[in-house]
Parts: structure tokens; C-alpha cells; sequence
């Protein structure tokens, strides 16, 4: 039998196959996984649902795969067609880059009735047969009939199909934003031809960068953003690093800038909670959360993700350290799994690795605030009315303004700049 | 409105009910048009009325005989005028009863939104919003032909029958000539039609056209194919014509009259059309888009003028279609089904797609056939000569095209239309009950046969249903 690739969920339908796992002519297990799935960021692997030999594998490492779609044969015990993954399954669920659950259930599983067979009818698709009363009426509310299915022998659409479409565009568009973004077609994309004034090159957009380019929009259409901008003076944090960083790396964890940056940031959102926090547009609430993960923005070769490191004020800078190691170096080698990107409560993305000074970072949706990192550079600074050169690091803070106002933004700066400046070195030890 | 044919009087009407106040322009002093005038209606009339003549003589082998029928020629064009005439002023009655206003005259385009008209009474000067085109065709009559003697006909003249030839030559094998061909053969001409192509009725499947072939045969004179009228000269009260046929070699001829039917022209000449921002083709078929409209903002065109099959029915629908769009409702000639009608003895009528087509279009289909010798009813009539024949897309087994050739056929096309209107399977038309004994059943048991389960007929199939 031939195992096909289960629905994902959430309106996904297609994925890239990274991996694959099993060889022609292998025993495998049910359960087992058959092949490793790249959708949105997240790579997992997709099980298989029954045991037996696996006579020939259909997919090739890169091959872009739909769902439905046939991935080996299987010979063996004849058991049922792959199930679809029920939420809990391994296969992963797609698109959030390190967003959390949505409020609202997904709207993938559809009543069967009218439900088009494919949102984006093909151009030359044959007239759907329907008699002249409904194509009329077709044609008077402005419908494609190519995208009602008909129930009615040999896919003839019958009223009943047209009520039954007309309803489900209605469930769709009264779904909060959250879960329609995720079916929304694509706007129609203006036609430019680049080619007419040079030479170009088109490379297609991979799963990673659509979903980041979902979210960026969705954050920025949603989002009054204001970033504040300042800069601490690590001169002395600096030199803290740098007398203990010997002996962290005894201890196996390296310590970066970053590390103190969670940890002041964490002291900083115990003072002001409401940068810790999350607009519920549906409810109008504002919900405030009393556990600190923080979201790190680690920039791979395929583009940004954002693991999410838990309890950080519970940790030591030891601990998180290490922590941080572990989960860059499996981020940078797309080991990270969904879980490990949901859940963040704040983002701190640093730069200051590459280099750059101030930027206005994106608010990584659905959390309402985002510290960015510069460089820090030796700077001319008056002290005591001396010019003297100190270590400076440029701080951007973008906010949501719906939530966080330009009063508690400076407020919270200040804070995090006096974090930086006196850093309690006991903290270290 | 301009034009009063099939196409504008149906738009008048439909304008007027719809709200619109409507000025019918027309340059005949009867309403109708070719169709009603010089066209569909006075041909029908006349085929039924000289078909009588054959039956007539068949009616001998059942045992019903006739002294040979006599034709008084003079009340049987006083019967058919009639008809035309009480058609024509009932059209005339519509219009009045709508409020349509009829102007009889010659329109003349001065601009988009002015129209000239020559009445009999002097020129009249019409401005409006809208207007529809709707002036038709007339017959196509090449310069060789055209020697400005009566006895070279075209339909119009030929449907006077003023007199029955003894010797009529039909040049143009298409359905006009076969159908007005029948007419003259019926009431005593001998026949001889020549034709350019190598059939008769070119555009029909080949099994369909066969029973027409084979009666026109048996009634005509000759049939003629591969073969063109090179020169015709009026000789005395005759015509000379030579012809040339497919070996190339010339052949010279005497006919009391000819017929000449090798196609009809749209009627845009001395329209003032160039006044306007209407674009035509090479071919002077006026340039319409699915709403039935023209480059020009406030013009439309339906009907012979504006291209596609010249057919009544054809003018009527986009009669609606064109009004439609002016009052603003959604609509569109695209997609609609047109069904086309020969009314020779059998009858030849289409709809959807030919099996040719469908072969040159690659589709994946089956012709599901059903020969009329297996008909009870059709042999009731002793008239076997019949075939029904389904074209159904494979994929989703919906009829896409309907064949038929038989006594009748003409009626018979309709179900076609409308099976494939509703987009119905061919099971949808294999459940359906046809009652019984009627010619209408052999749609049913073509359907069938589909299935390879037809009762009349046997011809088993390997097919899971």
C-alpha cells in the first residue's frame, strides 16, 4: 500500500522533505518515522502508521510534498490508509514560529457539503456543470462557481452546494484574525517584469521564509510600534565578563553578553509586568504573565528563529548559559522543536555578535514588547564633566502601543540601562 | 432597436417589458425579419406542405392509396404567405401591446447615439441611449452568379415559388440548399445540387448525415461533390451553367432555374457604422463580447450581424443577453447551448459537441449510439432511417453533445439542450422514463446503451457502474 503524507493541520498542506529515513527493502515498525518534514520552521518527522517492508521510496531529499500526496510503498500488513495526525501526533503543526496556541480551534477540519475541492481553481478548469437557474444565480452574487463543489451525480452543484459554500466563507471570515491569517489567499500579486531592465535570478521563498514573512506582516499590521532607544554603559560589565569567563568555560557554558542581557531583562519585567504581557484583541484583556521565558533571536543560515529559554528568573547564569548553547547550536542545526519555540513571553534579539548600532526591531507577536542589542562600541561619554572612552551598548526597545505607554517604556529603559551599569556581580558566582 | 428580425423584436420586447422605453427600428413594412419573412417560417411551411407530395406515394405499400396529388401552386404560396402574414402582423400586435414604438425605415448610423432613418414619409432623426444592432444577413451571392436574372435565386426568391422548374440546379449542399432542394423535389423539379466540399451538410458527423444523403439521393436528381460552378449565363428562358468537377473536367449544362445557397453575409454595408466606434472583423461580422457588447460604449449587436451561427435562436438568446446587460443583470452568452436544426426528410439536429470535434479535440469520450431499426415507434412511422447518439465525457460520464438524425429529430434536439444545460450524466438520462412508444425513447436506450444494458438493442459491456 502506498503511504500518504496526513493532513498537518491549521490550513497546511505541503511541506519540503529534508530527510529521509528509511532505505528500500527495510522492516519498519509502526511508528517509526519514514521521513523528516520541513513546514514553516519546524522539521519533524512524519510516522508511519502501520508496519512492513518498505518496497519504494516515491519522495527525494528537497521535493516539495502535498498532503495526500504518496511517500513509499509499503508491503505488509493492509492496514488502514494513514490516519490524520490528531494533534498530538509527532508530525509537526507548522507556521508560528514562536508564537503560542491559538485562541481559537483551527479551522481545517470543514463540514464536507460545498466545500470547494481546491481554493484556487485552476485557470482552464472545464465550466462547473451546474443548470442555467444556478449559474445565474451564480453570476448575480458574484460567485466562482468553479470553487463550489457540487454534490449532486457527476459534480452537478445544486442549491443546497451553494448555501453550504456560503456558509463556510461566512464561518471563515467571522474567525478572530489569529486563525483566518492562516487561510486567507494570497493577494494577487502586481505583475512587474524585472527582467526588463538587468539580468535577475528567482529563487522560490522556502517554507522558513514564508513563515517568517507571515509573521513579520502580521506583527507589523497588528502592532502601533514604538521603539525607544538608548544606550548602557558596560564598561564594567565588560570586564566582568571577561574576568569570569575562564571559568565558565570550565564549567562548560560560555558567557556572552546575552547571558547578562536575560538576566536583567528578567529583573526588569519583575518591575514593569506590563512588557510581559499579551493583548486578547477577541477579549479585550491584557494578560499578564507571571513566568519569564524569554525568546532568543538566533539568526541561521535559512533565516531567523527564536527559541524560547523558560523560568529565566528562576536560573542561574550558569544554567543559562549552558541552556543557551545547547539550544543555539540546535536551532543553527534545525533540531529545534515546536514546543521549544512556543511559549516566550519576552524577545530579546542581539546583533551586537555581527555588529550594528540601534534598530527598530518587530514585536514577536503575540508578545507586546522586544529588546534589540547593538554593538557595543567604545564611545567618547562625559562623565564628571571629563570626556572619557567607555563601552557602549545601544538599546532599542519596541513596544505595542495599544498596551505599553510611552511613560512606562522609559521607565522600563531606565531600568534595564541601570540593570546593565551595576550589574550585582554576586549574580556571577 | 435596430432590425425586427428574431434577435429585435425578441430585445424590443424584453427591453419593454423590462421598463425601457423602446423605438423599433425596422426598413420592412412587416415585422420578422428573414426568419419570418424569407426564412425559417415560409420554408417550413413549404417543406410540409411538399413533403405531403412523397408520403402521398408511400402511402401506396400500406395500403392506403392516392390518385397522384396535383399541385395548385397558386394557393399553395397564398397558404404560406398567409402564414407569414399572420405571424408577422402578431409580432406587429406585440410590439403594440408592449409600447414598443415601430418605425419603418432604413437606419443610417450618424454617430453612437444618433440614428438616421430613411422613412417613406422623409428622414426621421432618433437620438436614445442604447441601442441594439440587429440588421441580420442577407444570402451570399458571388459576382458569377449575379446576372440580375430572375431565375437565378436565392432563398428569398426561391421560397416564392413562383414556379416549379422542371430542371432546378442547387448550388451549396449546405442546409439551405438541401432544405429548399427538398422543397422543389417534392413538388416535381429534378434536382441536381452541386457542392465545392466533399459532402453534403459539412460540419454534422458523417453517421448522421448518411439517412439525409441517402433520401436526397433517392428524391434528387444528382448530388454532386468536389465540384464548382465555373460560369453561368442566362441562354433564352434557361441557364447555362458549366461546372467542374473533382477529374477537372468541365461540364456544361441547361437549368430552368438555380438556386444559389453557398452561404449568407452580414448586412453591414451603408449602416453608418464607421460613424460609430464599432470595430468588424475582416469578414464585416460586427465584434461583440460575451454581454453582447460592441466597441462602442452605447451600441450592442446580437444575431447574423454580430458573427458566430446564423440561427434564430442564436439572435433570440443574445436578444436577451444584450438587454440584460443594459439594465444591468449579470449575464452571458458564454457557455449557452445552441442547438442546430436541418429540416430535411429525416431531420438533422445537434447540440454540444460533434464527435468529431470531440476526436479532434483529443477528449476522452464514448459516442453511446442507438440505431432507430431498433425503434418500435420509428418503425410505426416506416421511417427507420434515424439515429440518437450521446457524446459523454468519460471523466464525469456527463453528456456533452447530443446527434440526431430521423424523423423528428428537430423537436427531439430540445431534451439534448436541456441535459446539457442541467449538466446531466448520461445516467441521469438513462433513468429518466421516456414514455412509450415515442422516438423519444431512443434517447433514453442510447443512454442505456452506455451502460451496454439497452432492452431494443444488444451490445454488452464491460463497465462497473
Amino acid at each position: 500500500m502506498d503511504l500518504k503524507l496526513p493532513p498537518l493541520g491549521e490550513g497546511v498542506d505541503s511541506g519540503s522533505v529534508v530527510g529521509i529515513l528509511v532505505r528500500e527493502g527495510d522492516q519498519i515498525a509502526k511508528g517509526q518515522g519514514i521521513i523528516e518534514l520541513e513546514t514553516g520552521k519546524a522539521v519533524a518527522p512524519v510516522p508511519s502508521p502501520a508496519a512492513g517492508k518498505v518496497t519504494k521510496i516515491l519522495v527525494s531529499l528537497g521535493d516539495k510534498i502535498s498532503v495526500g500526496q504518496a511517500i513509499l510503498c509499503l508491503e505488509g500488513n493492509a492496514s488502514a490508509a494513514v490516519k490524520p495526525a490528531a494533534p498530538a501526533a509527532p508530525v509537526a503543526r507548522p507556521v508560528r514560529p514562536a508564537g503560542p496556541a491559538k485562541a481559537a480551534p483551527p479551522p481545517q477540519q470543514e463540514p464536507e457539503a460545498g466545500v470547494g475541492a481546491q481554493d484556487e481553481p485552476a485557470e482552464d478548469a472545464p465550466p462547473p456543470a451546474a443548470s442555467p437557474t444556478i449559474r445565474r444565480l451564480g453570476r448575480q452574487l458574484g460567485l466562482d462557481l468553479r470553487r463550489v463543489r457540487g454534490s449532486a451525480s457527476g459534480g452537478r452543484i445544486v442549491m443546497e452546494d451553494l448555501r453550504a459554500y456560503i456558509q463556510r466563507l461566512q464561518h471563515l471570515a467571522s474567525q478572530p484574525r489569529a486563525a483566518t491569517s492562516a487561510t486567507a489567499s494570497k493577494p494577487a500579486a502586481p505583475s512587474i517584469d524585472f527582467a526588463k531592465w538587468g539580468a535577475i535570478t528567482k529563487r522560490p521563498m522556502t517554507p522558513l521564509r514564508k513563515a517568517i514573512a507571515t509573521h513579520m506582516s502580521e506583527s507589523w499590521q497588528a502592532t502601533p510600534r514604538v521603539t525607544q532607544f538608548d544606550e548602557a554603559d558596560i564598561t564594567a560589565l565588560n570586564e566582568m565578563r571577561a574576568t569570569r569567563a575562564g571559568a565558565y568555560e570550565k564549567k562548560g557554558a560560555r558567557l556572552t553578553l546575552t547571558s547578562f542581557a536575560l538576566k536583567i531583562v528578567a529583573g526588569a519585567l519583575g518591575r514593569h509586568p506590563v512588557f510581559n504581557t499579551s493583548l486578547d484583541e477577541a477579549a479585550d484583556e491584557v494578560i499578564y504573565k507571571e513566568y519569564f521565558h524569554i525568546g532568543l533571536a538566533v539568526d541561521t543560515e535559512q533565516g531567523l528563529i527564536v527559541p524560547v529559554l523558560r523560568d529565566v528568573d528562576k536560573k542561574d547564569i550558569l544554567t543559562l548559559c549552558k541552556e543557551m548553547n545547547d539550544i543555539a547550536a540546535k536551532t543553527r542545526e534545525r533540531k529545534i522543536s515546536l514546543e521549544e519555540m512556543q511559549g516566550g513571553t519576552f524577545t530579546i534579539t542581539n546583533q551586537g555578535g555581527i555588529g550594528g548600532g540601534h534598530f527598530t526591531p518587530v514585536i514577536n507577536r503575540p508578545e507586546t514588547a522586544i529588546l534589540g542589542l547593538g554593538r557595543g562600541a567604545l564611545k567618547a561619554v562625559v562623565r564628571e564633566g571629563k570626556i572619557e572612552p567607555r563601552l557602549m551598548l545601544p538599546l532599542a526597545l519596541s513596544y505595542d502601543h495599544r498596551v505599553i505607554d510611552g511613560g512606562a517604556a522609559v521607565r522600563f529603559m531606565l531600568d534595564l540601562v541601570k540593570g546593565f551599569e551595576h550589574f550585582d556581580e554576586q549574580q556571577l558566582v | 432597436m435596430l432590425g425586427a428580425g428574431p434577435g429585435g423584436y425578441a430585445a424590443a420586447f424584453y427591453a419593454a417589458d423590462l421598463g425601457k422605453r423602446v423605438l423599433l427600428v425596422e426598413q420592412e413594412k412587416k415585422l420578422g425579419g428573414v426568419c419570418l419573412n424569407c426564412g425559417c417560417i415560409p420554408s417550413k411551411a413549404l417543406l410540409h406542405a411538399s413533403n405531403i407530395m412523397a408520403e402521398a406515394r408511400e402511402s401506396a405499400h400500406r395500403g392506403i392509396l392516392f390518385d397522384p396529388p396535383r399541385l395548385e401552386l397558386d394557393k399553395l404560396r397564398a397558404w404560406k404567405n398567409g402564414i407569414v402574414d399572420k405571424l408577422a402582423a402578431g409580432v406587429g400586435f406585440l410590439a403594440k401591446k408592449r409600447g414598443v414604438q415601430v418605425l419603418t425605415g432604413r437606419g443610417y448610423f450618424e454617430g453612437s447615439q444618433s440614428l438616421r432613418v430613411e422613412t417613406p414619409e422623409g428622414q426621421q432623426f432618433v437620438t436614445y441611449d442604447k441601442a441594439i444592432i440587429a440588421v441580420g444577413s442577407k444570402p451570399a451571392l458571388p459576382k458569377v452568379f449575379d446576372l440580375g436574372n430572375p431565375r437565378i435565386m436565392t432563398s428569398t426568391e426561391a421560397l416564392e415559388v413562383e414556379e416549379i422548374p422542371a430542371d432546378l440546379l442547387v448550388v451549396g449542399g449546405g442546409y439551405i440548399g438541401m432544405e429548399l432542394g427538398s422543397v422543389y423535389a417534392n413538388l416535381g423539379s429534378k434536382v441536381v445540387v452541386v457542392e465545392a466540399l466533399a459532402g453534403i451538410l459539412t460540419g454534422a458527423d458523417p453517421d448522421l448525415i448518411r439517412p439525409v444523403l441517402q433520401s436526397a439521393q433517392k428524391r434528387f436528381r444528382e448530388l454532386r461533390f468536389n465540384t464548382k460552378v465555373t460560369q453561368m449565363s442566362s441562354k433564352g428562358r434557361k441557364i447555362r451553367v458549366v461546372t467542374e468537377g473533382p477529374d477537372k473536367v468541365e461540364k456544361e449544362e441547361l437549368f430552368d432555374r438555380v438556386l444559389v445557397s453557398v452561404g449568407r453575409v452580414p448586412r453591414f454595408h451603408d449602416l453608418g457604422l464607421e460613424n460609430t466606434k464599432i470595430e468588424q472583423d475582416e469578414r464585416g461580422f460586427i465584434k461583440v463580447n460575451d454581454k453582447m457588447q460592441t466597441d462602442d460604449p452605447a451600441l450592442l449587436a446580437i444575431g447574423d450581424i454580430a458573427g458566430g451561427v446564423m440561427l434564430a435562436h442564436k439572435a433570440s438568446k443574445e436578444a436577451r443577453v444584450a438587454v440584460e446587460t443594459i439594465v444591468g443583470e449579470p449575464s452571458t452568452s458564454a457557455g449557452v447551448v445552441i442547438p442546430a436544426v436541418v429540416f430535411t426528410d429525416p431531420e438533422l439536429a445537434w447540440c454540444g459537441v460533434t464527435e468529431s470535434e470531440a476526436r479532434a479535440q483529443g477528449m476522452e469520450f464514448e459516442a453511446a449510439k442507438f440505431p432507430w431499426g431498433a425503434s418500435g415507434r420509428a418503425l410505426t412511422f416506416d421511417r427507420t432511417d434515424g439515429l440518437t447518439k450521446l457524446i459523454v465525457d468519460l471523466a464525469t460520464e456527463r453528456v456533452v453533445g447530443v446527434g440526431m438524425v430521423g424523423h423528428g429529430a428537430g423537436e427531439l434536439i430540445a431534451e439534448g439542450v436541456l441535459a446539457m444545460e442541467m449538466g446531466a450524466t448520461v445516467r441521469d438520462l438513462a433513468e429518466s422514463v421516456h414514455p412509450h412508444p415515442t422516438l423519444s425513447e431512443t434517447i433514453m436506450e442510447a443512454a442505456e446503451s452506455f451502460y451496454g444494458v439497452a432492452t431494443h438493442t444488444f451490445s454488452p459491456k464491460k463497465r462497473e457502474e
